[in-house]
């Protein structure tokens, strides 16, 4: 192997990966804000004592961690059925498909607005439509227990596409000489996708709910736009709270220890369901 | 096959209904706007792209700039990724892997979390307000989902032809030219496309790197149209600022489609 090939990307990956997530632990241990001048002079941990008591970085956690649960689980149930379809034979496949991947490709920031606009109240056409009929507006945005589910319908509409283009390269993998012995052997078209096409897609699966996670985890386009944490912080993330210490109340060694944080608990995330997907298999395999 | 195409139906409609909407809207006057289901009265106009291709700076502006940022930052992660790729296809496989988790772990990375300690940098390397800087986080981040997809491109290739190339004696830098790179087109496509699309929708960091107006990519221009104030946003200007920064990558998918799913997920999956 020539080193040289391999070392500009490897440089670049270092600088944008690598020194900022050493330099986040680094200044985690200092403070740096307007008191300081924004120097970095050390506080030897206060930065996470003051996390520990911060009422307001745990809800985040538990606001962050709810939706990144329900989201990707209704994704990935939606992304299935939409995979599914595509890999019939279809006329018009092609544009089918373009059209259904649209939501991936369009810009996260502007299509939240766009889903500001139709959650709108009274203007945009869901609560249009509710004073149409005679129904109260749902106001949703606006609601603290609503206006993350609004969030939420907003992530799986964006994302559900991603998950299926995997999937969809997952089913291409699957010959048919399977289904049709299956269906020669008695089998139903249910129990097919049941004993077939779900265990030989679980690789595929696995790897989109570990992109899904993580990305969701990281969630801050889509809520800063849409509802900028509101209403009373109900949709803040903990991504939108690191972003709000910087730049709004120029406190970096907070901010940082809050990235630090989260870190941390995506970490144990992954790890709590690697730990409960390969435990649950020995169980149904037993 | 009836209840296939209802299926179709809901997936097209499910998919373009907002989009669909915001097309609408950017179409209608502001008392449409405001009461969007009655038809009566003048419900339609233009005034809406007018006022976007007349504000200053004027909306083209952020198209092309997004397209400096897109084309610089998918052009320099290709050029530092195809080398990398064909090295690591060369060696033997416990490296293979061993980078393979590596590249795998960072394209895992929420990378939203990474704004701070680049925007120091920006600060630092006085690189704030600059394009063609903005591409070099934007390819560091791409990097290493792009890596991976081409790895997985060049391992696909049958390892006669390389043989054969160096009997003919062509040097390694023909052999990229005329052979390997031909060869994995497809793949360096849709590899392609896919940091093109981040680099085009990409949010925070642009947000906090460029703060000139006239420098602003599109996605933050558009936010700031709809910031600009809180109460009422304009959204019939706002809504035509999608439609017309959306039609680029409505050509892109529609164009790249197949070579998409294909490219995408042939790497990703495998790696």
């Amino acid at each position: 192997m020539n080193i040289f090939y391999l070392l500009p990307a490897l440089t670049l990956i270092t600088i944008t990966f690598g020194l900022p997530i050493i330099r986040y632990f680094w200044i985690s241990f200092h403070a740096s804000s307007l008191l300081t001048g924004l120097e970095y002079i050390p506080n030897y941990g206060s930065n996470w004592l003051r996390i520990i008591g911060d009422d307001r970085f745990w809800r985040d956690t538990i606001q962050t961690l709810r939706f990144t649960g329900v989201s990707v689980s209704i994704e990935l149930i939606i992304a299935i059925l939409i995979a599914l379809l595509l890999n019939q034979k279809l006329r018009g496949r092609g544009v089918i498909r373009a059209i259904s991947f649209l939501p991936w490709a369009l810009p996260t920031a502007v299509m939240a607005l766009g889903w500001r606009w139709i959650f709108n109240s009274p203007y945009g056409p869901i609560d249009q439509l509710l004073n149409l009929f005679g129904f109260a507006s749902l106001n949703i945005l606006s609601e603290p227990r609503l206006s993350w589910i609004g969030t939420v319908l907003a992530d799986v509409w964006k994302t559900s596409p991603f998950i299926s283009l995997i999937l969809l390269a997952g089913l291409q993998t699957i010959p048919n000489d399977l289904y049709e012995a299956f269906i020669l052997e008695g089998g139903t078209k249910r129990q097919a996708f049941f004993r077939i096409t779900l265990p030989l897609l679980e690789p595929y699966i696995l790897v989109s709910l570990l992109f899904r996670v993580a990305q969701a985890f990281g969630v801050f386009d889509l809520i800063q736009v849409m509802t900028g944490g509101g209403p009373a912080g109900s949709t803040e993330s903990l991504a939108g709270y690191a972003y709000l210490n910087a730049m709004r109340f120029l406190d970096f060694g907070y901010s940082a220890t809050i990235i630090v944080f989260s870190f941390i608990v995506l970490i144990l995330v992954c790890l709590i369901g690697w730990i409960t997907i390969s435990n649950s298999k020995r169980i149904l395999s037993s | 096959m009836k209840r296939l195409n209802i299926y179709i139906l809901i997936l097209l409609i499910w998919s373009l209904l907002p989009f669909l909407w915001q097309l609408v809207t950017s179409f209608s006057t502001t008392e449409a706007i405001l009461e969007p289901f009655s038809f009566t009265g003048n419900h339609w106009t233009l005034d809406n792209y007018s006022q976007l291709l007349t504000a200053n700076p004027p909306f083209w502006q952020y198209l092309i700039n997004s397209t400096i940022v897109g084309c610089s930052s998918t052009f320099i992660t290709l050029v530092l990724a195809i080398p990398a790729a064909y090295s690591l296809s060369k060696s033997n496989t416990k490296t293979q892997s061993l980078f393979k988790i590596i590249f795998l772990a960072t394209a895992l990375f929420p990378y939203v979390l990474l704004f701070l300690a680049l925007l120091e940098l920006a600060r630092y390397f006085d690189l704030g307000n600059n394009l063609f800087a903005l591409a070099l986080p934007y390819a560091g981040l791409s990097l290493p989902i792009a890596i991976l997809l081409l790895l997985s491109a060049f391992n696909d290739l049958p390892k006669d032809i390389e043989e054969a190339a160096k009997i003919e004696g062509m040097n390694l830098v023909q052999l990229l030219r005329w052979i390997l790179i031909p060869l994995i087109a497809p793949a360096t496509a849709s590899t392609a496309l896919i940091i093109f699309i981040f680099s085009w929708n990409e949010y925070p960091i642009a947000l906090t790197w460029i703060s000139q107006s006239d420098k602003l990519t599109l996605p933050v221009a558009i936010a700031r149209i709809a910031g600009s104030s809180v109460y009422s946003v304009p959204y019939g200007a706002y809504a035509a600022a999608t439609v017309l920064g959306s039609i680029p990558l409505i050509l892109l998918v529609l164009i790249f489609q197949k070579g998409i799913v294909s490219g995408l997920t042939q790497g990703a999956v495998k790696g």
